[in-house]
């Protein structure tokens, strides 16, 4: 049995939250469909506009996942960690911004902030006032137990819970974001359950 | 006074460069500071956005930080910039 019980899915089909769809997609273009999504949520976030693919979709996975889950940050001054991944670290806005000055010999400063992808996690730490522990890693595929693994140091260090993501945006959405707390990391299953979550 | 031909030019451009999709050229007050509470709210990245823009659309380069503070108040002051300063 499945014990996480929040995630959020976000695929070029549309967003799904804990397995069900909550909003489908039309087309394949991943700037119109974050930002239908982004629309659909009734935000009042300008920010979200001057956000890369990468942050905005880190952005969206975990506003739907704080809402269907309001105790997602617990009650420590350092919860939640979080614990993202992709397979292409910032590289959609790098080629923008090497494509920013390589046109007119003007780089752009709003491209070059978010040439790292933790920037990310940075711009969820910042809505939401989360001054816990962040990591971000590249691996060439989805590796539930990075997330397993990592969340049990962390644990050692007297976090309770954890946001944990998977955002791919350049070549199509294949974005995963969902919630741990210190109650499932010693669960036989859990890497298990975390990949049953990504296929799914 | 600069035109209001420019000011109208330079409030597209402004929502084109800094990605303002929320923001219409009607919401920008022309005397308004663009930054900070009571404009439309740019922040530190947007004034860098704004120096790229005077130099991409209007080939003027702004080098002193403390003339940036007055070029960039409101779309006035950077509009009247404009008109002494374009080449």
């Amino acid at each position: 049995m499945n014990r996480i019980t929040a995630s959020c899915r976000i695929t070029n089909r549309g967003v799904f939250v804990d397995g069900q769809l909550l909003k489908p997609f039309s087309g394949d273009d991943p700037v119109e469909n974050l930002g239908a999504a982004y629309k659909g949520l009734a935000l009042d976030y300008p920010k979200f506009y001057k956000m890369d693919l990468l942050a905005k979709a880190a952005f969206l996975g975990v506003e739907i996942l704080k809402s269907n889950c309001p105790d997602l940050a617990g009650d420590a001054d350092d919860d939640p960690a979080m614990l993202f991944a992709n397979s292409e670290s910032s590289s959609d806005t790098d080629l923008k911004f090497e494509e920013s000055y390589g046109n007119n010999g003007l780089p752009s400063p709003s491209l070059f902030v978010y040439t790292l992808p933790n920037i990310a996690m940075g711009e969820v730490a910042i809505r939401n006032k989360w001054y816990g522990s962040q990591m971000f890693a590249v691996f060439p595929n989805f590796a539930p137990a990075y997330y397993a693994d990592q969340a049990r140091l962390l644990s050692d260090e007297g976090a309770k819970k954890w946001i944990c993501g998977w955002i791919d945006v350049r070549e199509k959405l294949d974005v995963l974001l969902f919630a741990l707390d210190d109650a499932m990391l010693h669960e036989p299953e859990l890497v298990t359950g975390i990949q049953h979550l990504y296929d799914n | 006074m600069a035109s209001e031909t420019l000011k109208n030019e330079l409030k597209g451009h402004i929502i084109e460069q800094l990605n303002l999709e929320d923001i219409k050229k009607e919401d920008f007050v022309d005397e308004a500071p663009l930054f900070g509470e009571g404009g439309v709210g740019l922040d530190s990245i947007d004034a860098l956005e704004l120096i790229v823009l005077l130099e991409k659309h209007y080939h003027i380069n702004v080098t002193n930080p403390e003339e940036g503070k007055v070029v960039f108040y409101s779309i006035d002051s950077m509009a009247d910039y404009i008109e002494k300063h374009r080449k």
